[in-house]
């Protein structure tokens, strides 16, 4: 019974020290929240700041280091995507074979996800989605992201201290999520409309479910004439919710390998390396989230038979 | 230590409720691995929804 307890030690020894790891993050957190003095927060542990710090302006627009990342990667999965499908070839090799085994195997999983209808007419968007906030995750991790840049030499740990980064995770900034979330938003109004019409649509919010007789069914129309305007309510904060899941991860994951090379001065190249592969892994599982999530709620509103996509 | 104590409830909460999904998820595919694919579907979306309650703890509850 004893040496059963002394197996668990080391898993306890673990969770305590994640504990107060964590306690250390969120209290990082908090205080560069509460203290945006950047007197004082120079001299605490750095944290990474909420929004974005513009680099540079043209006129009155102004490039923000996350922007900057955004175009880098848009730009070069188009070069990659372009060059890659240049010179079709029957039987792909190297990059052309990357292409469609990624395109090929997120069709089919769509597929199997919304039914082959509607991937016909989404997959666009889906497979685009997934591509770009995965690579746009992973394009955050290389080192070099937000370690150079404009700073300034600090004399108490005789360090140089980096204030604005070149570059900044895109997924980072809530104005990319938020813009993606948004135009999801669109076209799931243009997708719904197109699968219902206007009526159908109305019916799919407000209308009864289920079939019931008599008087049940009256009072079932009302309950559910009720319980459209709480799906109008959680609809309506779809946008919100996938904006700041992704931006809250991606922004958490970089915040948290900032405060772990922090940590220990002297060990600040081995303690990160474990939670960049864990970022690695948030940054495949939140592309795929955003995709799935997306992807499913087109797929609630626009399929009309009880759920048949189950039983694939 | 300083923090919010809202947000750290938040965390506590969605993450007992992102372990039991996990779990069920889990035991589900372990039952029957050729419904792997709709299971997961299910999860990440039950999982999306719960861990959902940190972000709003976090950033739309005012200071």
């Amino acid at each position: 019974m004893v040496h059963r307890y002394f197996r668990q030690l080391p898993l306890l020894l673990s969770l305590l020290g994640l504990l107060i790891f964590g306690g250390f993050a969120s209290n990082l957190r908090a205080q560069a929240a509460v203290a945006p003095d950047p007197g004082t927060v120079a001299e605490k542990h750095e944290t990474i700041p909420l929004k974005a710090t513009p680099i540079f302006t043209i006129g009155k627009f102004t490039v923000t280091n996350s922007m900057l990342v955004t175009w880098i990667v848009a730009a070069g999965i188009i070069v990659f995507a372009q060059t890659a499908t240049r010179k079709i070839k029957q039987v792909p090799t190297g990059a052309q074979n990357f292409w469609e085994w990624l395109v090929e195997g997120l069709y089919n999983f769509l597929e199997s996800v919304i039914g082959s209808h509607l991937v016909k007419k989404t997959f666009w968007f889906f497979s685009t989605i997934f591509i770009f906030i995965l690579f746009l995750n992973w394009f955050g991790l290389i080192p070099g992201v937000g370690t150079i840049g404009w700073g300034h030499h600090d004399p108490v740990t005789n360090a140089f201290r980096v204030d604005r980064p070149l570059l900044r995770g895109g997924n980072a900034d809530l104005n990319l999520t938020f813009a993606m979330a948004a135009t999801f938003f669109m076209l799931w109004i243009v997708w719904a409309l197109q699968e219902n019409g206007v009526g159908g649509f109305i019916v799919h919010l407000f209308g009864p479910k289920g079939d019931s007789k008599g008087i049940l069914k009256i009072l079932m129309i009302i309950v559910f004439f009720m319980v459209g305007w709480l799906e109008i309510v959680s609809i309506l904060f779809r946008p919100i919710s996938l904006s700041f899941r992704l931006y809250g991860n991606v922004y958490a994951g970089e915040n948290m390998l900032e405060a772990m090379a922090h940590l220990v001065p002297a060990l600040s190249w081995l303690i990160p390396i474990p939670f960049y592969f864990m970022e690695l892994l948030v940054g495949i599982v939140q592309a795929l989230v955003f995709m799935l999530l997306t992807a499913v709620f087109t797929l609630l509103i626009a399929h009309h038979e009880p759920v048949q996509s189950a039983q694939q | 230590m300083s923090g919010s104590i809202h947000v750290g409830l938040a965390a506590l909460g969605a993450a007992i409720g992102v372990g039991l999904i996990g779990m069920g998820a889990a035991s589900a595919v372990g039952r029957n691995p050729g419904a792997a694919t709709p299971i997961l579907v299910q999860a990440i979306l039950a999982i999306a929804f719960a861990e959902a309650i940190v972000f709003y703890a976090l950033f739309l509850v005012p200071k």
